[in-house]
């Protein structure tokens, strides 16, 4: 992110573009890459991720389907079990759960199921995530339901550069991934970048360190990113140095760079937007615990939403979700435990 | 049972076009298929099995007859019932044909006896079993949940030139599934050749069928998305490949989907575990009614009809009417009882899988 400070204005990419490109990328160089959705090839997507894509590869591989999310994911395991590569849109990521016995009995089970016989390249993906008055039902981070599903890749990226290289990644992978897209970082101003010019991928299962420090471990993926970041700096004002990771991937989990990082702060407050009880930032407590509890001076400390529904009105909204100040206060508690 | 009962003739029947050898080989086929089932009861009664053993007796009809006139590059995606299917797939290549695309009855025993054998290395039950390559999509538990999945595996196929159709196996309970609306709707959208068998036993698990479908006839739901609706006799193997044929030809010109309801009776319990059970929650004079027309003995005397079958061999092996427990190996040809028993002799020997492939395949790892 700090490359894009100096980049001239024209060359920043935001992060809806960067999927944009990565699609438009990974279509012209693999004729077997299919996309199947609703309202994806004549809009264009609701958002626009996939503007321009069915004019320039046509209808047999931009596909607007019926608003049926289980078809769309049932139709996209029966093409990739049959050599394509899918990318399945779901409009927001809350309707996922109507595709959801598609994905977590027919897309997820198949690499075991058949002992190896059937490859499940398909990413299903789709706007998520709060802070944007989308109330109960365009608001949702659900990716716990499915890092509960084993056989399912689950990736979030939070910056331009990371859309484009996970997106890319996860449609090299060869196993279902369900890839959150913030959409309240879409057309972001602040976060644009420049991305480079020649072909690259962001591998899935590696989280990056977003800001150094040595006091405190913020962890967290999605939107919250920019909360920890601007909590870090809150905490710097008091004295306190906090170190931002930004997990990338959840399934895989690169826990070796947050146990390195705890090595170095011995305190850590984990951040997810969705609701506490058997969140992922429950998981990741755990983990530390089974592994690095040695490294821990205080207990770790968990920023989530409350476990609510996402409420529409701005006071109910911001009631219940993760926010600067309630990560710098959690911080807090943890440094001075 | 209605609409079982009345014939269903159709001028210009495909079935008119089998040679003498085509329609005796069903005939076989249909031994075959009943063999499997009357040799499995009587093994897990002997404790011999783990799990559930889902009985395709009395439904032999729609198995043989679907399949039979298919190309050997057409898919098809069994259900629970039809355990057969996956060895009786592209048979007319030769039952012993390592090359035929359809599975061995050696992978299938393994796979009942749940070995390392089996194509899926017995890490999901019975009929979860499938293969890309002999073109047979893996069933699961989630009933219609795989119509989708054909659906989209003829549409790759047709992306990429070919023009393979897609026979789907369905209860009549499993229409009421949400699923199978989307599923089909889609497909009918964008015409793809998906057909959709539904095997109409009158009943799922222990609910009856006026309990799942609002109308007399399941087929009555092809209306909904326009696209046609057949209803074939499923206990008469040749009307069920006269009707399925007639779906398969539409499929296959570019017409798009189409649901083909075999009218039949499930004959026993849901699977082995509920046949106790069953005996007390049908009404007896149905069961009686649905058992009387035998597939066995309808294709029987279509073949007497046709002068196929004629003096002793129309009578030497008679299996119908007969349940497990009644029937023995007399009753069947003895071609049928060394398949079978070559399937079972691999599966004894076949190893169990070891304990930690428990944990593999999760993911496949990178290249």
């Amino acid at each position: 992110m700090s490359a894009a400070a100096k980049a001239p204005e024209s060359l920043k990419k935001n992060y809806l573009t960067a999927l944009r490109e990565a699609l438009d990328e990974e279509f012209g160089a693999n004729p077997d890459a299919l996309c199947m959705g609703e309202d994806i090839g004549i809009l264009g997507g609701a958002f626009g991720v996939t503007e321009g894509l069915q004019s320039k590869y046509g209808k047999d591989r931009v596909i607007d389907m019926p608003i049926s999310e289980a078809a769309i994911i049932g139709a996209a395991v029966g093409a990739a079990m049959n050599g394509k590569t899918v990318v399945a849109e779901m409009q927001f990521i809350d309707f996922i759960s109507c595709g959801f016995d598609q994905i977590v009995n027919m897309m997820a089970t198949y690499y075991y199921r058949t002992a190896g016989e059937v490859n499940m390249p398909v990413v299903v993906r789709g706007p998520a995530g709060a802070y944007g008055g989308g109330a109960l039902y365009h608001s949702q981070m659900n990716e716990a339901w499915f890092c509960h599903s084993p056989g399912l890749r689950v990736v979030c990226p939070s910056t331009p550069y990371d859309a484009k290289g996970l997106l890319k990644a996860s449609m090299r992978d060869g196993n279902p991934v369900i890839f959150y897209e913030i959409k309240e970082l879409y057309r972001q101003r602040e976060i644009e970048e420049e991305l480079p010019a020649s072909d690259y991928i962001v591998p899935l299962g590696q989280a990056a360190v977003r800001r150094e420090g040595s006091d405190v471990t913020l962890v967290t993926y999605g939107n919250n990113v920019y909360h920890c970041l601007k909590a870090a700096d809150a905490l710097a004002e008091r004295g306190v140095s906090g170190e931002v990771i930004d997990l990338r991937t959840l399934v895989p989990l690169d826990e070796t760079t947050i146990f390195k990082s705890l090595a170095k702060t011995n305190h850590v407050v984990v951040v997810n937007e969705a609701p506490r009880t058997c969140g992922f930032a429950g998981e990741v407590v755990a983990r530390i615990c089974d592994s690095a509890f040695d490294l821990l001076d205080a207990p770790p400390v968990r920023v989530t939403r409350l476990d609510t529904p996402v409420p529409w009105a701005k006071p109910l909204e911001s009631f219940v979700l993760p926010s600067t100040e309630k990560i710098v206060d959690a911080a807090l508690r943890v440094v001075r435990f | 049972m209605k609409s079982a009962m009345k014939p269903h003739p159709t001028p210009g029947r495909a079935s008119e076009q089998l040679t003498k050898e085509d329609c005796l080989e069903m005939f076989r086929q249909l031994y075959l298929a009943r063999y499997f089932d009357v040799r499995l009861i009587k093994e897990k009664k002997r404790g011999r099995l783990r799990g559930t053993l889902y009985s395709s007796h009395n439904q032999e009809a729609i198995i043989v007859g679907s399949i039979f006139g298919l190309r050997p590059t057409d898919w098809i995606s069994p259900v629970h019932r039809d355990m057969p299917m996956f060895f009786m797939k592209d048979m007319r290549a030769g039952w012993r044909n390592p090359d035929r695309m359809g599975m061995s009855i050696e992978e299938v025993c393994a796979q009942v006896w749940c070995k390392s054998g089996s194509p899926g290395r017995a890490r999901d039950n019975w009929s979860h079993i499938g293969s890309l390559e002999k073109r047979i999509i893996h069933s699961t538990s989630m009933l219609a949940g795989t119509i989708p999945v054909a659906a989209g595996v003829v549409l790759a196929d047709r992306l990429n030139g070919g023009d393979a159709v897609v026979l789907t196996f369905n209860g009549e309970g499993s229409t009421a599934q949400g699923i199978f609306h989307e599923a089909i709707n889609y497909a009918a959208i964008h015409k793809l050749p998906v057909i959709t068998v539904v095997e109409n036993n009158q009943w799922a698990y222990g609910t009856p069928v006026q309990l799942e479908v609002p109308t007399e006839d399941v087929a009555d739901r092809a209306k909904g998305y326009g696209i046609p609706g057949y209803i074939a006799d499923g206990q008469d193997v040749f009307d069920v490949y006269d009707k399925v044929m007639e779906a398969v030809e539409y499929a296959r010109s570019g017409k798009g989907p189409s649901i083909v309801e075999c009218k039949t009776f499930r004959a026993y319990g849901h699977g082995d575990h509920d046949d106790d059970r069953a005996a007390k929650y049908r009404d007896p004079h149905e069961v009686e009614e649905g058992r009387l027309r035998d597939p066995l003995a309808i294709c029987r005397r279509r073949l007497i009809e046709k002068s196929y079958l004629t003096a002793d061999d129309a009578i030497r092996f008679m299996a119908e009417g007969k349940s497990s427990s009644e029937a023995t190996t007399e009753d069947f040809p003895p071609e049928v009882v060394a398949y079978l028993d070559e399937g079972i002799r691999f599966a004894l020997a076949s190893p169990e899988p070891p304990a930690e492939e428990g944990g593999m395949w999760v993911f496949k790892e990178s290249e």
